[in-house]
């Protein structure tokens, strides 16, 4: 609880200082920097008729430092990138993607000269820039299913094959996808953009990228000839924020919808599945997804590609590389590109002050989908064949973290029964059905 | 923000008809999609692999063993793992687990004794 509102109040303090500050910081920020500058200017202007280069030289160096650039938003960044940073260390939330960003917040958000268009090449959105290129692989989608590839090769998928209808929850789940669409169309997105708002509630960073650099990129042409927004930088800064943020957004939700003797159900342990079932699960998933949304292709074909190279057992290496070294420099890279595009001039906009709110809603909409759809479930399962709706809520993809809170939230009610392995089926599933959803949104909007 | 939200409430029957298209058909696409799958791990799948073993407990007109279908908990398997594990642990050598130690009758040792210190050496004239 302390440390739901110690996040709830920092974000909401965060936000205040947002509204509060971006709108009048260009009047208020350039006044004050111009009477500063108007001095120190005049006064070098004077020195420079006597062709004092040493001085002249100074000037420049002022007119380049972060100190003569900074602006409101970059310094409204740089805390929301420290508050990232503190997240992770202080509270363990996912620090694999939180201090990756949050560093990556606080290198885009330097302050540098770019008066007049100027290029110095140190921008993210600076062509020639090294930052630039790293981006490239977010801004083409390289970079989720490099991602996928390592999911795959990492996640075990026996529990799944053992009792495969717990599939369906994963499929509920979806639902803050195709609700939080509606939302953004209503607040005005254009399609394309909310879609990619939309996949917010899939809970699943990587997809969220991949289908925000296709439709929310920037560049793409709307049927009115006006670009779609790049919506790429707050997207996944929201759909990472939410998933570090599972354990905080979700048990309240649990609490709320599923009562004391609900969550006591024991479940049957999973039958053990034999090694052919567990080749043969990549192979055959891989054919009927890509052929039911072959747009889900690039996400999905990875992510079977990788569950193929752990599970034929021939290619231990190739597994061995991609669940440990791949993901992990492609994290490193996600990670930081993902956090520097919030660059203060691109990023502080009231869209994606929108787009986090938005977030949050589809967030809690999966959550309560999950739940409620095992809550369904039980209606027609008797015995012990009832599922604990407890491991609905780890529908919303976010993997591992959301099976995690199930497990912990058991826990607390029975601290005998485990549902960490029930909750990896609708977790696993949740990935595959928001890459299929994300295919979906991709071939209808794309 | 949420106020505005509600407010557009009435709105939302006044969204274009493919608005609806995209949400009925993507989320009737998911859940098909994973009903499939359900399916096929569910039933197909199983009756495949356990094809053989249907034809011949049919040649030999008998019905099909629980044992032979190889269905067993994960904690039977943890169970039956364990124990292999403890059993090949068990291989190593036996140790007693009791240090003898044999008591010398001379204690004194002059190992680390101060005559022999090499800074006596610098003072030795």
């Amino acid at each position: 609880m302390k440390r739901f509102i110690t996040v709830i109040a920092v974000l909401t303090l965060l936000s205040v200082i947002w509204t509060a500050f971006v709108k009048p910081e260009k009047e208020a920020d350039k006044s004050n920097s111009a009477k500063v500058e108007a001095t120190f200017y005049q006064y070098q202007d004077a020195h420079d008729e006597n062709g004092d280069k040493a001085i002249s030289g100074l000037r420049k160096f002022w007119e380049f430092s972060g100190f003569r650039n900074a602006t409101k938003g970059n310094l409204i960044m740089l805390a929301v990138g420290l508050f990232f940073i503190f997240l992770a260390i202080r509270y363990d939330y996912e620090p694999l993607l939180l201090i990756p960003i949050g560093t990556g917040i606080l290198i885009g958000n330097i302050p540098f000269f770019q008066d007049g268009g100027y290029n110095l090449q140190l921008g993210i959105y600076q062509e020639g820039s090294v930052m630039n290129y790293l981006y490239f692989g977010v801004l083409k989608g390289i970079y989720p299913p490099l991602i996928f590839l390592g999911i795959g090769a990492m996640t075990d998928f026996s529990s799944l094959l053992s009792n495969p209808r717990l599939m369906l929850l994963g499929a509920a789940a979806q639902i803050g996808i195709f609700l939080t669409f509606i939302g953004a169309l209503l607040l005005g997105f254009a399609p394309p953009e909310a879609g990619a708002i939309g996949i917010i509630g899939g809970a699943d960073g990587p997809t969220a990228i991949f289908l925000s650099s296709r439709l929310a990129n920037g560049i793409n042409l709307l049927p009115d000839g006006t670009t779609v927004k790049n919506l790429i930088g707050p997207i996944a800064i929201a759909a990472y924020s939410y998933m570090a943020l599972v354990p905080v957004i979700q048990p309240p939700i649990m609490r709320l919808l599923v009562t004391k003797k609900e969550r006591l159900i024991r479940m049957k342990p999973p039958r053990s599945v034999s090694r052919l079932e567990k080749i043969l699960f990549p192979i055959i998933g891989l054919l009927l997804t890509a052929f039911i949304s072959p747009s889900s292709l690039p996400l999905l074909g990875m992510l079977f590609f990788g569950n193929i190279l752990k599970e034929s057992g021939v290619t231990k290496r190739l597994a061995d590389t991609a669940r440990n070294s791949l993901i992990d420099i492609v994290t490193i890279l996600l990670g930081l590109t993902v956090g520097a595009s919030t660059q203060a001039d691109v990023f502080l906009t009231p869209d994606s002050l929108m787009i986090f709110v938005l977030g949050a809603i589809s967030f809690v909409i999966a959550t309560a989908g999950g739940l409620l759809f095992a809550k369904f479930m039980n209606l027609f399962l008797r015995g012990d064949n009832r599922i604990n709706p407890l491991i609905g809520a780890a529908g919303v993809s976010a993997v591992p973290d959301s099976a995690r809170v199930v497990q912990l939230e058991g826990l607390k009610s029975d601290p005998t029964n485990h549902l960490l392995m029930h909750a990896m089926t609708p977790n696993v599933s949740g990935v595959i059905g928001s890459a299929v959803a994300a295919g979906i949104l991709l071939s209808f909007l794309g | 923000m949420i106020l505005s939200l509600w407010n557009m409430w009435p709105f939302l029957f006044s969204l274009d008809s493919s608005t609806g298209v995209i949400v009925l058909v993507g989320y009737g696409v998911v859940f098909a999609s994973l009903i499939i799958l359900y399916f096929v791990f569910r039933y197909l799948l199983p009756f495949v692999l356990r094809l053989k073993l249907y034809r011949r407990a049919a040649r030999e007109g008998r019905a099909i063993d629980e044992s032979e279908r190889g269905e067993m908990s994960g904690e039977v398997n943890a169970a039956i793992a364990t124990a292999i594990f403890l059993y090949f642990n068990e291989q190593h050598d036996y140790e007693s687990n009791v240090i003898t130690i044999r008591k010398v009758s001379r204690t004194y040792s002059p190992w680390s004794s101060k005559i022999y210190n090499m800074r006596n050496l610098h003072n030795q004239r």
